[in-house]
């Protein structure tokens, strides 16, 4: 019965929740984007519709605010005050930062947000019931919901065939968001699990990665320190947990977004640079 | 000025009883009609929830930043409107102010109506319906439990708590007029009270018990309806978004939803004295009083408003003064003006006392208060989403048709249980009116009294023998 | 189950679901069978006992999304091609694919394929068989003759190209037309002319500055994947290099660079001459060995005539040729907009005479070296063939045209009169995907296979480091069994042109792997079987391929003066068809994930908007989202206007891509073709279309509506998103 479950294991429920997930990692999937190198070319965000099954919403459903990119590449521009963007654009490729004290997290009320002991926030769609507030509590706006059954507009047959196996399509009222193509680390694991082996940097790697032509995404295990990802922020000097990097020269590009949240993300940034002519 | 009394003390039971009992007899072609708007109202929200169970939540215009709309504004309203019922039953009993009891019963029947309501929207916004269930601990084989960190399954705690406290003291306020109409009624009638009377003969062990039973419901009704909508308020108040995550929130709640329940209990205030013919019992003293707590609240809820937006002024987050900003600036603007305007500054006519004697005006007035309150719900959930941290996903977004008639559907809902409540229970409590009457009659003959034994002090010459309490 | 199973059995047992695939999946054979009773074709190249349900394989191929040619690797699943990536072999686009590429499969299970080949009956084209359709062909080619039939394609490489090339022999015809709206023709024009080699290999890895006049080299020049890994080299050398765009719209190119610089179109050959003349004047550049006429060009442009004409401040055309100077190797590159004039083919030549001056040749622009096989070279395209097409087939020349590749309905501006000319053509063959435009006035239509399910070998134009010959194989069973590969199509009309030689080979597969074979001993492994080498050349997915050793002899090029004459009359705006990444000339406009992409600049979607500077915007009492008419001599456009900063204040531009009146649900009725309002004009040199030519008016009309684009905010409100630094402080931590 559960509830011995939950009785004989109280403290350990208590602790859980106390603490906010999981402590003792086995792996932490990170990532590292250079914005300097980043062009903006969008492969990274259809790379992403091709390998996680996301609805095309088309233009009403867009314009409604309804669009399902788990990755959104966002454009700014920040010379405001000159009549030409003399620098270009700056591009920021957003997806879900996979907080280690997600806020997400806690607002969920049947628990279907959580943290896997691989350092992911990840989302069980069959467990969701649609209530919304993880997206309200993310400070980011990275999580997207299915206002509609997208299956039939979305993959007319045979269009359908394309679909990835490896991963359902989200039916209504279910609430998504990049999972760090979890389906991808599961086959690394699973592959050197086989082989008896760690899991070799590079060989979990998310679509939004393997597609960059410049490399600007790296993704990897932070806890594998050598791995190119905790290499760069090492590199960089940006650690996790903290709220604000004390970093011995300041000067160095890496920063979290909306670290001074205390959501602790997983997703570090390399500031862009640019040339004064 | 004006020098009425509360109650004319020389009403007799018996009248009582008749009035009382006339109203729940005989609905007459407004009462049919009402109940035809409140249907279709309803029916026009059913069709809506139709579409959005088959097609989804699109149709209900939300969208990415705003998850939540207009079901959750509505859901804290209708929540607010209930905290009268408690306010003047329970705070009002406790502190022994008696002319709360003319009109305590619709009070609290419309703080049980409106709490049904609002426990709806909940339900309706969720994306899956069919699964709400899973918010609530119940054992399963698979050990799912809800996440009892999460504000929404404290919400669903404290309503159903809240539900279920506030209908059985309702209930057990009624037993004694029950007894009554069962002794009056006939066919199905008679046969409903005498099982809801459950008993009561008016014996005095029946009164004993009865009253303690009373006060301790009322004493247990307090704390559960500042929780209520203090958790009500956790829904935001524990997120980090900026304009939600702000420490006074569960006090602003409270004095937003006593506010608004006030300001439903003037108008049905006037609804039911016009309707029912109640002048004798909801008096003009009496609307004077609530006119006067009314405005007492509606200078806390400013107070409140002040304090929130100065500590946000002063708070120097960037992300807070935003929205702060925005809120008075920004594209829902107006829905702000209009609620400061109608919350903080209408509510000086209630310090009129030409103007709170005017019922027409004060039908007008508690509406206009209860605008704002709906619109401070909306000022509360929208502009947050509107724009929080990420200006990538700013956005201004209005309820859909959908959402409207589910909200429009929602008052259809709330009239036909009141208007069902009406008919077949008594609407102002018979037994306490008679108190009341009984205990003014005895106050006056106490006082003639006493003012007879000032007067033989002074005068000797005078008669005894006045009537007394004996000639009633 | 046997071997041999069609793919109508092969598709049901796929559509029992997860355990019915599951089970089925053991016996799944993994071989495609072409024809019944003839050889079984290994297509995934593992044996059956490899295909393991749940697992998916990645088998190579190359890409035909556009004509770079990237390597790509395809993930195949109980039988399924569900996701494309790029080949890490391949020095193209080491492993890396753009949004394109991506989007191949969309392409490949599109619900609007062509199942059936289509014959124009009364007027309607209906369904009929593939042999009564051949026997209509094989009727009006034995009635045609020699120049009489033509072949209209897009970029041709590989054996595609060399069968299209027999076939036109065989029949004795010259005429191939190959149009690419999207091309870099005059500037490979210039490279020929001045170099001795079109498409010279560009070195942007060494480059320590790049000077760009509108070449989109990350967006849609040439091979923008190959590119973008090089730009990324280009950023991360020790010193960080610096790149600098000169363009009328903000291309991807510069959105990226340290500074953008605004250019009326047609200007750009001035300020080339300008850069040029400081580097003569002022930092001793050697003019000597120019002709004398480019020497008097240069003379003429000092920096007050350059500003006066091109509207650029004076220093900062001192200021750029002294950065030229001071980074060197640098690389100075001429894109659409400088081509697309009058003058174009003068001022890509002063564009890059700039390369000639600073001595990159040889060092940034280097030879691709000699290719071996002449016959599989990549035949590239411009807009002049649309020019000749149109003429002859006016003349009434033309009696059968195949169409491949290629829509020049949609693409050829409404002044050249398109579709008049395909009027007079009497039978036209459009072997096509999709209902495009071209197919719907077609006479023929035959269904072709998608890339991923047909044979091919390509040869990208531009070649990187190592050059190779690309392979291209099936990832799948057909979709539709009655679509053909392109390389059999054309096949089957060889074996009826020239029996002799063609009727030896059972299809294109057969053809090609006998091609293979034939390769000389050096591109097999010691001691390879034909078989084995095929097979490794296909797991590999290329075959690479050694150059023989060029250099670039600079030849003294005179051209004559870019300066803009015309003034537009009363049309008062440049107009730029710009082309973004993704929709591409519109032969994407049907791919959903292409449609819902954001336009990398404007981030809108699903539409066609026209892009105006707010100033000029607020001239014409123009508002973000009003509905616009865009107005040339020859047409007009209504379309949504969007104000964005970076184009230059005189100029409008649509973006290439929209205004489909065929092409499938996602494409069809969305949004204006720009190319419909260009002016016919020539490039004086090359006979190119001149597409920054045109000018236009833009005034509004009463509606407006909202912008569908991802993004509410422009700015980062004061967020930290995207933090700029200056160069010097990286140069500090990570440079040198």
């Amino acid at each position: 019965m559960s509830l011995e479950n939950l009785l004989g294991n109280w403290s350990q429920y208590r602790k859980g929740h106390e603490e906010g997930g999981f402590h003792d990692y086995k792996h932490l999937w990170g990532m590292a984007i250079d914005l300097d190198i980043c062009i903006g070319c969008n492969a990274c965000a259809t790379a992403c519709y091709a390998e996680n099954n996301l609805a095309v919403v088309g233009k009403e459903r867009f314009e409604k605010g309804q669009a399902m990119h788990w990755l959104r590449l966002e454009r700014y521009w920040d010379q405001n005050e000159l009549d030409h963007p003399a620098q270009g654009a700056s591009f920021l490729p957003m997806m879900c930062q996979q907080c280690d004290a997600a806020t997400c997290e806690p607002v969920c009320p049947v628990a279907a947000t959580y943290h896997t002991p691989d350092g992911l926030n990840a989302q069980v769609y069959n467990r969701c019931i649609g209530s919304r507030y993880c997206s309200n509590n993310c400070p980011y706006r990275n999580r997207y919901f299915n206002f509609y059954s997208y299956y039939e507009d979305s993959w007319p047959e045979p269009l359908n065939m394309q679909l990835n196996p490896d991963l359902t399509v989200r039916d209504k009222g279910v609430m998504e968001k990049c999972t760090f193509c979890v389906q991808r680390i599961r086959v690394a694991k699973d592959n050197a699990k086989m082989e008896n082996r760690p899991v070799a940097d590079g060989e979990a790697m998310t679509a939004c990665a393997q597609a960059c032509p410049t490399n600007a995404i790296v993704f990897g295990d932070y806890m594998d320190k050598d791995s190119q990802v905790a290499k760069l922020w090492k590199k960089h000097q940006v650690k996790l947990r903290l709220t604000k990097q004390n970093k011995e020269n300041p000067e160095l590009r890496g920063y979290r977004i909306f670290e001074e949240l205390n959501v602790d993300p997983s997703v570090m940034y390399l500031e862009r640079v640019r040339e004064e002519v | 000025m004006y020098n009425e009394k509360d109650i004319n003390e020389q009403i007799a039971w018996a009248k009582i009883n008749a009035d009382v009992l006339r109203s729940m007899e005989n609905p007459r072609k407004g009462y049919w009609l009402a109940v035809l708007i409140c249907v279709l109202m309803l029916i026009c929200a059913a069709f809506a929830e139709y579409i959005q169970y088959t097609t989804g939540m699109g149709p209900a215009n939300l969208n990415n930043p705003h998850m939540w709309g207009m079901y959750i504004s509505t859901f804290v309203f209708w929540i607010g409107m209930s905290h009268s019922g408690t306010l003047l039953s329970a705070i009002l009993h406790i502190i022994h102010a008696d002319w709360r009891k003319p009109i305590y019963r619709f009070a609290e029947a419309m703080t049980t109506f409106s709490l049904m309501t609002a426990g709806l929207f909940p339900i309706i916004h969720l994306g899956r319906v069919w699964n709400m269930y899973w918010v609530l601990p119940y054992v399963s084989d698979r050990g799912h439990w809800p996440n009892f960190r999460s504000p929404l399954v404290w919400d669903a705690f404290a309503i159903s708590t809240y539900l279920s406290a506030s209908m059985l003291f309702l209930f057990i306020g009624m037993i004694p007029d029950l007894a009554i109409c069962r002794d009056n009624a006939k066919g199905w009638r008679k046969k409903l009270y005498t099982v809801l009377s459950l008993g009561w003969m008016g014996t005095d062990r029946q009164w004993r018990n009865f009253r303690k039973t009373y006060l301790l419901m009322a004493c247990f009704l307090i704390p559960l309806a500042v929780s209520v909508h203090s958790i009500v308020s956790a829904d935001f108040a524990m997120s980090i978004m900026p304009g939600w995550h702000v420490t006074t929130f569960p006090p602003y709640f409270v004095a937003g939803a006593l506010y608004s329940g006030c300001a439903a209990i003037i108008t049905l205030f006037v609804l039911l004295r016009y309707f029912f013919r109640f002048e004798e019992y909801m008096t003009t003293p009496i609307m004077e009083k609530t006119c006067k707590l009314t405005f007492a609240i509606a200078m806390v809820w400013t107070y409140l408003n002040l304090v929130e937006f100065c500590s946000v002024w002063y708070g120097h987050d960037i992300y807070n003064k935003e929205v702060l900003i925005a809120k008075a600036t920004g594209p829902y603007a107006w829905v702000f003006w209009i609620m400061i305007f109608c919350g903080s500054v209408v509510p000086f006519t209630l310090a009129v006392q030409k103007l709170r004697r005017h019922m027409p005006t004060m039908f007008v007035v508690s509406l206009l208060l209860n605008l704002s309150m709906f619109f401070e719900r909306w000022m509360i959930v929208a502009p947050t989403l509107s724009m929080s941290h990420d200006p990538h996903q700013w956005d201004i977004m209005y309820a859909s048709v959908v959402q409207w008639a589910i909200v429009f559907g929602s008052f259809g809902w709330f009239g036909l249980l009141f208007l069902v409540f009406v008919k077949i229970f008594p609407s102002v409590s018979m037994y306490e009116v008679k108190e009341m009457v009984f205990h003014r009659r005895r106050h006056l003959v106490n006082e003639e009294a006493a003012a007879r034994f000032h007067r033989r002090k002074d005068d000797s010459q005078t008669t005894t023998g006045e009537p007394g309490l004996e000639g009633a | 189950m046997s071997g041999k199973i069609d793919r109508r059995n092969f598709l049901k047992i796929m559509g029992l679901g997860g355990a019915g695939t599951a089970l089925g999946g053991c016996d799944l054979p993994s071989t495609v069978t072409l024809e019944e009773g003839k050889e079984e074709v290994v297509s995934y190249l593992m044996p059956e006992e490899y295909v393991i349900p749940g697992v998916g394989v990645w088998y190579a191929s190359t890409c035909a999304q556009c004509a770079a040619g990237c390597g790509i690797h395809g993930r195949v699943r109980e039988g399924r091609v569900l996701k494309l990536e790029g080949n890490p072999d391949s020095s193209m686009n080491h492993g890396k694919i753009c949004m394109m590429g991506q989007s191949g499969v969309q392409a490949h299970y599109n619900p609007d394929r062509i199942k059936t080949p289509m014959l124009r009956e009364g007027g309607n084209l209906v369904a009929v068989s593939w042999e009564k359709a051949v026997g209509a062909i094989q009727e009006k080619l034995s009635a045609a003759n020699g120049d009489q039939v033509a072949w209209f394609t897009g970029t041709l490489s590989g054996h595609q190209a060399a069968l299209v090339s027999n076939h036109l022999e065989a029949l004795g015809s010259r005429k191939h037309y190959i149009h690419e709206p999207i091309n870099a023709s005059v500037w490979q024009a210039v490279n020929k002319d001045m170099l001795g080699e079109a498409m010279p290999r560009l070195r942007l890895d060494k480059a320590q500055m790049i000077l760009s006049f509108g070449a989109d080299f990350l967006g849609t020049w040439i091979s923008p994947v190959h590119f973008s890994g090089e730009y990324a080299k280009f950023r991360k050398q020790k010193r960080r290099g610096l790149l600098v765009t000169i363009e009328p719209k903000m291309s991807l190119t510069g959105a990226n660079s340290d500074l953008w610089i605004p250019a009326i179109p047609g200007t750009e050959g001035v300020i080339a001459l300008g850069i040029a003349h400081q580097l003569v004047k002022n930092h001793s550049k050697d003019m000597s060995s120019l002709p004398a006429s480019v020497q008097g060009l240069i003379n003429k442009y000092d920096a007050a005539t350059t500003a006066k004409i091109a509207g650029i401040d004076e220093k900062r055309i001192q200021r750029i040729a002294e950065l030229l100077v001071e980074r060197s190797p640098s690389l100075v590159l001429a894109g659409a907009p400088v081509e697309g004039q009058a003058k174009g083919y003068a001022s890509v030549a002063a564009v890059m005479l700039l390369n000639q001056l600073l001595g990159n040749i040889g060092q940034t622009i280097e030879s691709q070296g000699s290719f071996p096989f002449n016959q599989l070279k990549a035949k590239t395209g411009g807009t002049s063939d649309l020019f000749s097409f149109v003429e002859t087939a006016k003349n009434k020349q033309l009696s059968v045209v195949f169409f491949y590749g290629t829509n020049p309905k949609f693409t050829a501006p409404k002044a050249m009169e398109m579709d008049s000319a395909l009027n007079d053509v009497p039978f036209k063959v459009a072997i096509s995907m999709f209902m495009d435009e071209t197919s719907m006035a077609a006479d023929v239509v035959l269904p072709a296979a998608s890339y991923l399910e047909d044979w091919g070998t390509h040869v990208a134009a531009y070649q990187p480091q190592q050059t190779a010959i690309s392979m291209q194989q099936p990832l799948m069973e057909k979709l539709y069994a009655e679509t053909r590969g392109f390389g059999d199509i054309v096949l089957d009309l060889l074996k009826v042109a020239k029996k002799d030689v063609y009727s030896a080979f059972a299809d294109y597969y057969a053809y090609l792997k006998n091609a293979h074979a034939a390769l000389p001993a050096e591109y097999k492994e010691a001691g390879m079987t034909d078989g084995d080498a095929w097979s490794a050349a296909l797991q590999k997915g290329l075959v690479n391929v050694a150059t023989g050793s060029m250099s670039l002899p600079v030849k003294p090029v005179s051209f004559g003066d870019p300066a803009p004459a015309d003034s537009g009359g009363k049309f008062a705006y440049h107009f730029v068809p710009s082309a973004r990444l993704g929709m591409w000339d519109g032969r994407h406009a049907n791919l959903p994930w292409i449609q819902e992409a954001p336009d990398q600049i404007t981030k809108v979607v699903w539409d066609s908007w026209a892009e105006i500077h707010p100033l000029t915007a607020q001239k014409l009492g123009i508002k973000n989202g009003s509905i616009i008419n865009v107005e040339s001599e020859h047409g007009t456009a209504k379309v949504q206007a969007v104000l964005i900063k970076a184009i230059h204040p005189d100029v409008i531009a649509i973006p290439m891509g929209q205004g489909h009146e065929e092409y499938g649900r996602y494409a069809k009725g969305r949004g204006a073709n720009p190319l419909k309002l260009l002016n016919p004009v020539k490039e004086e040199t090359t006979g190119e279309l001149a597409m920054y030519a045109t000018r236009v008016n833009a005034s509004p009309t009463s509606q407006k509506e909202v912008v569908v684009r991802l993004g509410a905010s422009d700015t980062q409100a004061g967020r930290r998103f995207v933090v700029t630094v200056p160069v010097e402080q990286y140069q500090r931590t990570e440079g040198a």
